[in-house]
């Protein structure tokens, strides 16, 4: 596993700051080689790095799954920068691949999955997706690509910070926050954001889902409705009694300064504090994906299956899923299934009582 | 049986009319004989044989067709820094066809004036010359694009088909276009009358493919063995089931060799084994019985009577059969 090169995949509209973002990767002095696929034609080597431009070629696969679309463009640029790998010795620290502002990040993820020798050479590790602090709302409002980048990101860097007010912000994290529950949102002016939170997240990577959170559908901090947890940023008792409260409430609308837009796209928190039966729920998330897996962006779970004394962990990019029993259960720590599925139009009524169903 | 050991991937070994050259991830090309060519600031990323016989022409990630010889290297063409994905060359003709990005170019080494540009809609992923050397296929995605070598204004005939294709090649009587796809199959077209003809079932890359016995047999890898499709008649395999040699259910064939004047077939496998079957004998003789890092390059000389071969960790070897 640790010998296969990690992919980061950066998201973002045009304006979010992914070039400086980039440009700093490529200008720091971190002593690491990174080769950087790019949309722009052409190739220029940067002292260690490598600059290659690719063509957005997506393709469906003729393998059944309706929703499967890869990158052709990066299969064989991925393929070509292996070629440079010595024996035992990685060519690249890691790859950086930069979508352009209406990219869907699907088919880029996919590509990772799908492709056998991709598949053999590299790792996905993670999608960031830089938004523009001052214009990301127009641009959620009017494009479908903006808010799918949001919800599929393993993590959210709201950028340009300076330009806008803190109401504004709180107001932007919240709709984040809407549509997508799992990524953690970092604030950033200029896109100075530390490489480490971008690079090694390991966000496809199953042992690495230690903790998925169906309370993070969570208004901002000082905002009505606000669970105190460890991501505000100031001290408090971690016995305040979130584990006593009631996940009916699962997700709010939207927070607390009322706006009456509804994303198409959102995510939904599932949980269950009693065991599930691991056959039924195999085939519930089995027969979801088959059904509704064009819907649904990404997913995350970590479930507590009748007599299995490890965590079964899953997560999925549209119809393509991965589950795995990982680490036991620890003696004190508390045993619950919660699930975090974020898409287009999903009925969370639905999710929750097919959930609920697979109780043991 | 002469071995390397290589401090760079392999990326083609193929034999000019003098012995075995390998191509280097490097950028290096290697001659069976020792001398060494610094040909691309980058990775070699695809290479044939000069039309001539002598030496190399690879296509580099540093955008450049250099030709190789044992003891000197020279640029024959160059593509604004793109990529060259794809090289084929005719000896019928002496021309040199590659691919960089959506364009497909002609060069002619003898003639360094001349040169085609043809452009497609979509990335070409593979470039083969038809046997008299005056027609090329482009595999892209949707199909493969047919063009006259020498021709500077022309329309291709498109031979159609959903998918991405990713190779392509000739049968030896110029009869047959097939291409392998991106899903595990392949895809070929009747030339007189443009008819389809998939072959499926594989469950692994179809990484290349060759033509065996006066081009009676299709040899392709993909499968636990090698799979043997019928093309004799004018019908081809249509309707015809393909044969496996050499089935071993714990491995995956990566890539075959194999050539139109003989029936010996070789399997480089993805746990390292290279072996050789003869239609006269039995069995399979193992070339390379260890298991080691995937075989990733594989080539018989022109009369199937050496093979070169090597893995992903720089090993490398040529056997005399």
């Amino acid at each position: 596993m640790s010998d296969k090169t990690p992919v980061t995949v950066l998201t973002g509209y045009l304006g979010a700051g992914k070039t400086t973002l980039l440009n700093r990767i490529l200008t720091e002095d971190h002593g690491k080689r990174y080769a950087v696929i790019v949309n722009e034609f052409g190739e220029i080597g940067i002292d260690n790095d490598l600059v290659v431009g690719a063509d957005e070629d997506v393709f469906e696969m003729n393998n059944g799954c309706v929703c499967c679309t890869v990158r052709g463009d990066l299969i064989r640029v991925v393929s070509g920068l292996m070629k440079r790998q010595r024996p035992g010795k990685p060519a690249f620290d890691a790859i950086i691949v930069e979508t352009t502002g209406l990219a869907d990040p699907g088919p880029v993820a996919q590509t990772f999955f799908v492709d056998e020798d991709v598949k053999a050479k590299t790792t996905l590790d993670s999608v960031t997706a830089l938004v523009d602090a001052k214009h990301v709302m127009a641009r959620l409002d009017d494009s479908k690509e903006a808010r799918e980048q949001v919800a599929f990101a393993d993590r959210i860097i709201l950028n340009k910070t300076d330009l806008a007010t803190p109401d504004e912000l709180d107001a932007v994290e919240a709709r984040l926050r809407g549509l997508n529950p799992l990524a953690p949102i970092v604030r950033a002016e200029r896109s100075n954001v530390p490489l480490d939170q971008v690079l090694g997240q390991h966000g496809f990577d199953l042992d690495r889902i230690l903790e998925v959170r169906p309370d993070w559908v969570n208004p901002p901090h000082g905002a009505e409705g606000h669970v105190h947890d460890e991501h505000c940023g100031h001290d408090h008792d971690h016995d305040h009694g979130h584990h006593h409260h009631d996940h009916d409430h699962g997700h709010h609308d939207h927070g607390p300064r009322g706006h009456a837009h509804q994303d198409d796209i959102k995510g939904v928190s599932l949980s269950l504090d009693r065991p599930l039966d691991g056959g039924k729920f195999t085939a519930w998330l089995d027969r979801l994906l088959a059904e509704k897996g064009q819907d649904i962006l990404r997913a995350k779970g970590i479930i507590d299956v009748a007599g299995e004394d490890r965590r079964l962990v899953f997560q999925a990019v549209h119809m393509i899923l991965e589950g795995d029993l990982q680490r036991p259960w620890g003696d004190k720590e508390r045993r619950w299934s919660r699930a975090v599925f974020i898409g287009r139009d999903l009925d969370e009524a639905a999710l929750k009582a097919g959930f609920e169903a697979c109780a043991a | 049986m002469k071995t390397f050991t290589f401090d760079a991937q392999v990326t083609a070994a193929l034999f000019d009319a003098t012995g075995a050259v390998f191509a280097l991830g490097d950028g290096a090309v290697v001659f069976e004989s020792g001398e060494r060519a610094e040909a691309h600031d980058g990775a070699v990323l695809c290479a044939c044989v000069h039309p001539s016989g002598d030496g190399i022409i690879t296509g580099g990630d540093d955008g450049k067709v250099v030709w190789s010889r044992r003891g000197e290297s020279v640029v024959l063409a160059t593509a604004k820094g793109q990529w060259i994905d794809a090289i084929d060359a005719a000896p019928e003709t002496g021309l040199v066809a590659f691919a960089f990005g959506r364009t497909l170019s002609v060069i002619d080494p003898a003639d360094t004036h001349f040169r085609r540009d043809f452009s497609h809609e979509r990335t070409v992923s593979g470039v083969a010359f038809d046997p008299k050397g005056r027609r090329i296929a482009a595999s892209t995605y949707g199909g493969a694009a047919l063009w006259f070598a020498r021709i500077a204004q022309q329309q291709p005939t498109m031979l159609k088909w959903a998918g991405s294709h990713t190779g392509v090649a000739w049968s030896p009587d110029g009869a047959f276009v097939v291409t392998t796809m991106q899903d595990n199959q392949l895809h070929g077209w009747r030339m007189k009358d443009q008819r389809n003809m998939r072959m499926g079932g594989y469950p692994g890359k179809i990484r290349n493919l060759a033509f065996a016995a006066n081009g009676r047999l299709l040899v392709t890898p993909g499968a636990q063995g090698v799979v043997l499709w019928p093309f004799e008649g004018s019908q081809g395999p249509m309707g015809r089931e393909a044969t496996e040699i050499g089935y071993d259910e714990a491995s995956l064939v990566n890539l075959v060799a194999a050539r139109p004047s003989h029936g010996r077939v070789a399997a480089g496998l993805n746990d390292g084994r290279v072996w050789v079957a003869d239609p006269a004998g039995q069995g399979l003789d193992r070339v390379r019985a260890d298991k080691g890092a995937p075989i990733v390059a594989l080539t018989f000389d022109a009369d199937a009577r050496r093979l070169a071969w090597a893995d992903e960790d720089g090993q490398a070897g040529i056997a005399d059969l």
